[in-house]
């Protein structure tokens, strides 16, 4: 454990940071603002627990805990209840409007 | 006998697939014969109750483990898992030499993103091994046949890093000659060599990939053939075959540039989605990116939804900065990626 920010280790996902300018804490912070530029398309939000892990959450309450960013498309598929297509026009068009 | 406790190196482990019949065998003999191969250990699969391949390279390779069922897909995962493990525990008791890297060779069956799986997913392998080249070996005589008839070619000439044309001399120049521009144009980012040109197999075969002592020079492998627009759907272009009779007909390859620096968060995000969307139709992934903050070049490679950790790259080659990702697909638009990738990375 990191003694200053108090984060466990690293997470073992290759989209994990290569190398941050950011203190840890704050880069797992624009990590999780980051993938709700996508969620929010789909009615989803990600929040940070603990430095630990993540949980997911829709609009009706439901929420999951999720370990690692690398397993979050599947939970958040399931949740959203439709795939999560990065081709998707409206969802291109909300991401450069924001 | 080795001193016990050899360093806890992480190591290489070069893949030898290819089609039934295609030499993957007669290739491995060549290449545990040469000077370099000294420190390799070698898993060798069997297909069926008798390991034939056993019997063909067994006096050659000592160290040499086989495994015990059918072909090295997702269901033998954990025999293969407990091979490289159990290799591992003998190199560092001193049972068995300090072998710097390992190949395994798959039957003609295999697709080789399940042992890319098995090596970057496991979390104990990954601590010790990494994915070093995927050789792929393409019989010239059968490679029409192959082509046309079987999914498993395709996911290997795909995969390959490496791939060796076998049996050349029994085919005219001519057809060599066609079968190599075809691979080229399926898998752009892959070295081609004919089999009996592979002399310096310590550098073609055994090398380590991106993890060599100049991983710059493996990239610039990746690009030196890579088309900047996609590249025609290659079967199209043999004559007498009807495409749409054929699997794979929307094969494709293609190279993405990016001028503008890259966030890292934005990037990974987007491609874990995209892969994870649509994997089963990107292939492979090869690339080279200038990433926002970073004064060197990072490296991203994967086989079909499989990524491997980043590789940091000493320094830029030259004054191009450009991030550049070459990517084989089957029926998915160039531009359908590039306006897909602007659009998560605007911010």
């Amino acid at each position: 454990m990191c003694g200053l920010c108090g984060l466990l280790g690293g997470e073992s996902s290759w989209t994990a940071p290569v190398r941050s300018t950011l203190p840890a804490r704050q880069e797992r912070l624009e990590r999780v603002r980051q993938v709700n530029r996508i969620l929010r398309y789909y009615g989803l939000n990600l929040r940070d627990f603990q430095g630990s892990a993540y949980v997911l959450a829709n609009r009706t309450g439901r929420s999951e805990m999720v370990g690692d960013l690398g397993e979050i498309w599947p939970l958040a598929e399931k949740m959203a209840g439709r795939p999560l297509d990065p081709f998707d026009p409206e969802l291109l068009q909300m991401l450069q409007a924001t | 006998m080795p001193p016990p406790n050899p360093s806890f190196e992480v190591l290489p482990v070069n893949v030898i697939t290819g089609f039934l019949g295609s030499g993957k065998t007669t290739l491995l003999r060549r290449v545990l014969a040469s000077d370099g191969s000294g420190d390799t250990a070698v898993l060798i699969n069997e297909f069926g109750e008798i390991g034939i391949d056993h019997l063909l390279v067994g006096e050659i390779a000592p160290n040499a483990v086989l495994l015990k069922s059918g072909c090295v897909c997702c269901s033998i995962r954990g025999e293969l898992k407990d091979a490289l493990a159990g290799l591992f525990s003998q190199r560092q008791r001193g049972q068995v030499p300090a072998f710097r890297r390992v190949l395994v060779e798959t039957t003609g069956l295999a697709d080789p993103a399940p042992i890319v799986a098995t090596l970057l997913g496991d979390p104990v392998l990954r601590h010790h091994y990494r994915v070093g080249l995927i050789i792929t070996t393409v019989d010239c005589v059968n490679a029409e046949l192959h082509r046309s008839t079987q999914p498993e070619w395709w996911a290997q000439v795909t995969a390959a890093d490496r791939i060796v044309l076998t049996k050349s001399d029994l085919v005219s120049q001519q057809a060599c000659g066609l079968l190599t521009g075809e691979l080229r144009d399926l898998n752009p980012a892959a070295t081609l060599a004919l089999a009996q040109e592979v002399t310096e197999a310590d550098l073609f075969l055994l090398g380590h990939g991106l993890h060599d002592e100049e991983p710059s020079a493996e990239v610039k492998r990746w690009f030196e053939r890579s088309p900047r627009h996609r590249t025609g759907v290659l079967i199209e272009r043999l004559p007498g075959v009807q495409p749409s009779a054929l699997p794979h007909q929307d094969l494709a390859s293609f190279c993405v540039e990016f001028a503008n620096e890259i966030n890292w968060t934005a990037f990974g995000l987007w491609l874990s989605l995209l892969l994870h969307r649509h994997g089963k139709d990107i292939l492979r992934v090869k690339g080279i990116l200038n990433l926002a903050g970073l004064p060197f070049p990072v490296a991203i490679h994967g086989v079909q939804h499989l990524v491997h950790p980043p590789v940091h790259l000493p320094a830029w080659g030259d004054a191009d900065r450009r991030s550049r990702i070459v990517f084989i697909v089957r029926g998915i638009d160039q531009q359908w990626v590039e306006r897909s990738f602007h659009a998560f990375a605007h911010r």
